[in-house]
């Protein structure tokens, strides 16, 4: 299975690739005001609104940093029952994919207090790599905010 | 996003490949094992390096106007499907990329003793999988390899192309390999009445590229003519 990898901090982590649509170079996100912490703006992509996600700000409380290697990575989310919406992680060091088989990925053995999005993890020859789950990356109050707002943004 | 507006900052570049890899004195000790600095990982990591440079003046504004605008060549939610182009002869044909399994150099074709089918070469060796390699021409019924050169072109190199489902793989020659293309399904256009006999069954569609018509394979067919062909 493809995965698609980039870094929080010093620590590597992944996403399928099956739920990546795209993956757009940094761009100008239009700020939302009284949008949930960890939410950078919106971006219009094709003619649509697509939430941004800074994920560095909701990981490690300090912006993504601007540069060549950070990237939105545009991810379908299941917004609703049955709907996929996009979207848009801005990650640091998006720069790779590798190829790993999924049963390589084991429990941390610390579950119970992480973040839901955190999944299991695999080691290689330069330490270990977290996958993350896409479709936990927001909780359910802000997920409901987020698509709220854009859908009254014209 | 011009790269004079912000030249690129290769101060704290070590440039070990000048130095002591294949651009310099050869003397680096990991030569031995990669061959050639681009196989390195240490090159492979300084490389990486320069995407960690700041963004150019413009950049971030000149992509937010790209993808802002409405992709008018693309309507929302339509088919993207790729094909891998090459050379048979005169003929330019697309192999879907699923099927694809790897493009090496051309080497030599084993023949089967007591096989005198036309279709099957003979067995190839490629990274010591043997390989049955089958010969297109034969089974599409169009015209002969060539190694004649394209007159317009510095130079073309014939190719060994692995296709197959995920554990059956087989190969076969090619004069020529362009590369992927990624088309949209309103791209494709019905396969005209003069593309002859076998061809005709197995090329769904046509593409046109480079001012060049196209016939795009069906995976499914295309394997199980070769299944027939080898049985």
């Amino acid at each position: 299975m493809l995965f698609l990898m980039f870094q929080l901090g010093r620590d590597r982590y992944v996403l399928e690739t099956g739920q990546v649509e795209a993956v757009l170079p940094l761009l100008t996100a239009k700020q939302l005001p009284g949008a949930p912490a960890g939410v950078a703006g919106a971006i219009s992509y094709r003619g649509r609104p697509v939430p941004v996600v800074d994920l560095a700000l909701l990981a490690l409380g300090r912006p993504a940093e601007a540069r060549l290697s950070t990237r939105i990575i545009l991810l379908r989310y299941p917004s609703g029952p049955g709907r996929d919406d996009l979207l848009g992680l801005l990650v640091e060091q998006a720069v790779e994919t590798i190829e790993r088989d999924p049963a390589d990925f084991i429990t941390s053995g610390v579950e119970a207090g992480m973040p839901a999005y955190l999944g299991p993890v695999a080691s290689d020859e330069r330490g270990l790599i977290q996958w993350v789950r896409g479709e936990a990356l927001l909780s359910p109050e802000i997920r409901d905010i987020l698509f709220r707002q854009l859908q009254a943004v014209p | 996003m011009s790269a004079e507006a912000h030249p690129m900052t290769t101060d704290d570049i070590v440039e070990c490949w000048r130095e002591i890899g294949v651009s310099g004195d050869r003397s680096c000790s990991e030569l031995e094992k990669h061959l050639h600095c681009r196989n390195c990982p240490t090159h492979a990591q300084i490389a990486r390096r320069l995407l960690d440079r700041p963004l150019p003046a413009g950049y971030r504004d000149a992509w937010t106007q790209h993808f802002a605008a409405r992709d008018e060549t693309a309507p929302e939610g339509e088919e993207i499907d790729s094909v891998l182009i090459f050379r048979i002869g005169d003929e330019w044909l697309g192999l879907p990329t699923a099927i694809c399994r790897e493009i090496a150099e051309p080497r030599p074709v084993h023949s089967l003793p007591h096989r005198r089918s036309e279709a099957v070469r003979g067995i190839v060796n490629v990274r010591g999988e043997l390989l049955i390699c089958v010969s297109l021409p034969a089974l599409l019924g169009i015209g002969a390899m060539s190694s004649a050169r394209g007159t317009d072109r510095i130079a073309v190199f014939p190719r060994l192309v692995v296709t197959g489902e995920e554990t059956r793989h087989v190969a076969f020659e090619v004069d020529e390999v362009h590369g992927l293309h990624a088309y949209r399904a309103h791209e494709r256009i019905a396969v005209p009445a003069t593309v002859g006999r076998a061809a005709a069954s197995v090329v769904a569609t046509m593409i046109a590229w480079n001012g060049r018509a196209v016939g795009c394979l069906d995976a499914e067919r295309l394997l199980a003519l070769i299944d027939r062909s080898i049985a």
